[in-house]
């Protein structure tokens, strides 16, 4: 045993243990995505979605931070809730079926890299970390084969639930993942023939140096976006709850936390196929038109630019802010005294922030200058360079991600759901041979340029 | 070491769930059961160093065929097998041959000099390929293998596409198709 604790130095240690917390991010993905859908919809329809709930605090009164106070009311009332299950179903599968979704979506996250390679000294040691907390060459397989998994927890709850609509609904989704899983897998065979490998490192890599894998496959990247909202089983492509014919599908019988844990893992798993579409189609952590080395050389404007855009986001806030608050004065809305006393703790917050990261990044540009020792002729710095380049990594992965999130959302509430056969139409029909067509073109074309 | 406990943990539940799927009485906790076996199955070939043929167990098997097999069940409602005795006259030739085949096994997997080493690479993506593929080293042998069972399972497809389809045209189909 205290040869595999020694086989590594004790940074190295901490580090790999801090990266099992990535497996929470699509579990934190949950408390963005659901007040992001609710507040999103109301946008799109135009009304102001649920944000009424508050808690007290002193001399500011009722704080609503925009509808998350709605969230954690909602979660609370789930988790309160008596467990309940109709008779004559069957138990044991009826309580487990929910989890199964829910724990794949927690080992998923594992093959997914959140920033480049770290190299840096420690000491006279060179510590070399990768940005996947499991370093395996069939990342991309695995995460599909777990999201093939995660299909079975509907299945059984819609099996077990011994209801007509549930078991249509598990029928459905069955039939859904199938197809569905075809043309998500054909569909990025093309890149993964360009850059011959199934390591999302690799391809992110490969982007780098390349092209966005946007630009190197645009074919490929609406057919993968097709199959995989299709996958998470949302609106248009609800057919398997689908709410004008099923009830509610497979969780018909569903209540409680029982069917949190079917609303988590359809959220976390939007959160999971965002992070994925980025990694293969929008460089992942990779910065546009920045290479890593340029970062590391330039570690402290780096970090001064990162603080410049969270100043620039907070003063968009605190413009939106001030917006909000004067429409306020004038209007004649009867609780307008409580809603400025809000706004007014969200400004004293606003303009500290603003004050620290200013702060921070003029300090930054101004005193963080690298020292590195120059090995097999690549510079490699300090524990405080590799750390800085992670996070500026991670920042960009999340903020493409987010904004995968925000079309999921998009297209929900804008776009008529399919029948059921127009959606296998779709599936077979379709997208399954734009992908096959795309796969066989990109490979002669591959053949005949680069001789790959 | 560690890679021995594994290799144990894996292995009960591997074996565990396999009886399962012997013993259980209702088809579709059968099928769970060979879910569970594939899976851990997948685990051990990772141990042993085959990654790829792992993964690729977890999603042909554990993924997509057994969604098949659960999905005939829901469909055909297969709970109606389960008075089927467990045991019958066939068993006693069955038994036998198991046993036999168990000890052929287990003689051949203990003759061989097969060390159990989780570092060395047995089934990776590169390897495999090479296996495959590469027709210079190998001769053709494995590459005309891959093909021809490629159009094997692309002529099972379409005999059982129109095996499907002979009855559509018929009398009886259409008057259904009516009556709907």
């Amino acid at each position: 045993m205290m040869e595999i604790i020694q086989s590594k130095h004790w940074v190295e240690w901490l580090i790999t243990i801090c990266k099992f917390g990535f497996a929470f991010v699509p579990v934190i993905f949950i408390l963005l995505l659901i007040p992001l859908e609710r507040r999103g919809a109301g946008f799109i329809q135009d009304r102001q979605g649920p944000n009424r709930s508050y808690f007290k605090i002193p001399y500011f009164g009722r704080i609503r931070l925009f509808g998350w106070v709605q969230n954690a009311c909602d979660g609370l009332k789930l988790f309160f809730k008596e467990n309940y299950s109709p008779s004559g179903v069957n138990k044991f599968i009826f309580s487990i079926a929910p989890a199964i979704p829910f724990a794949i979506v927690l080992i998923s996250p594992c093959v997914i890299p959140w920033f480049a390679p770290m190299v840096f000294t420690m000491g006279d040691e060179v510590i070399r970390i990768s940005g996947q907390t499991v370093d395996t060459e069939v990342g991309i397989l695995l995460l599909f084969g777990l999201s093939s998994l995660s299909a079975f927890g509907a299945v059984l709850a819609g099996w077990a639930s011994k209801s007509k609509y549930s078991l249509l609904g598990g029928l459905r989704t069955s039939a859904m993942t199938i197809s569905y899983e075809v043309c998500l897998g054909l569909s990025i065979m093309g890149i993964l023939l360009l850059v011959g490998s199934f390591r999302i490192d690799e391809i992110i890599a490969w982007q780098e140096a390349n092209v966005w894998g946007i630009v190197a496959q645009p074919v490929a990247f609406f057919c993968f976006l097709i199959a995989m909202i299709a996958e998470t089983g949302r609106a248009p492509f609800d057919v398997a709850e689908g709410e004008p014919e099923l009830v509610a599908g497979f969780h018909t019988e569903y209540g409680a936390m029982q069917f949190g844990l079917f609303y988590m893992g359809e959220y976390s798993h939007i959160g999971i196929n965002s992070i994925l579409v980025a990694c293969l189609f929008l460089g992942g952590y990779s910065v546009p038109f920045v290479t890593t080395e340029t970062i590391q050389s330039n570690i402290g404007i780096s970090l001064a630019v990162l603080c410049g855009i969270f100043v620039v986001a907070i003063l968009a806030f605190l413009h939106l802010l001030y917006r909000y608050a004067r429409w306020y004065k004038k209007s004649a809305a009867s609780n307008k005294q409580v809603i400025l006393r809000e706004y007014s703790l969200y400004k004293i917050l606003g303009w500290a922030a603003v004050v620290v990261f200013a702060v921070a990044g003029v300090a930054s540009a101004l005193f963080f200058h690298p020292q590195f020792t120059v090995i097999d002729g690549q510079p490699v710095y300090g524990i405080g360079v590799a750390l800085g380049t992670a996070l500026i990594h991670i920042l960009v992965l999340l903020v493409k991600a987010i904004f995968f999130c925000w079309i999921w959302i998009w297209v929900r509430w804008t776009l008529p759901r399919f029948r059921y056969d127009h959606v296998m139409n779709l599936g077979w029909k379709v997208i399954l041979n734009i992908a096959l067509v795309n796969l066989v073109l990109t490979a002669l074309i591959a053949k005949l340029l680069g001789g790959i | 070491m560690l890679a021995l406990i594994y290799f144990i943990i894996l292995g009960v539940i591997a074996v565990g769930s396999a009886l399962c799927v012997l013993l259980s009485r209702h088809p579709l906790y059968g099928a769970l059961s060979l879910v569970v076996s594939m899976v851990s199955l997948a685990g051990i070939y990772g141990l042993l160093g085959s990654p790829f043929v792992g993964v690729v167990q977890i999603m042909v098997y554990a993924g997509a065929i057994m969604m098949l097999l659960t999905f005939v069940i829901m469909v055909l409602n297969g709970a109606r097998d389960s008075k089927t005795p467990m045991f019958d006259k066939v068993s006693l030739f069955v038994f036998p041959a198991i046993l036999l085949l168990a000890a052929l096994l287990g003689f051949a997997l203990i003759s061989t000099p097969l060390a159990f080493n989780a570092e060395t690479l047995r089934g990776s993506v590169a390897l495999t390929s090479e296996t495959l593929f590469n027709t210079n080293n190998k001769g053709p042998g494995y590459f005309l293998l891959f093909e021809v069972i490629g159009l094997l399972l692309l002529s099972a497809m379409i005999a059982a596409v129109l095996l499907a389809k002979k009855n559509l045209g018929s009398k009886e189909t259409e008057e259904i198709t009516e009556v709907h």
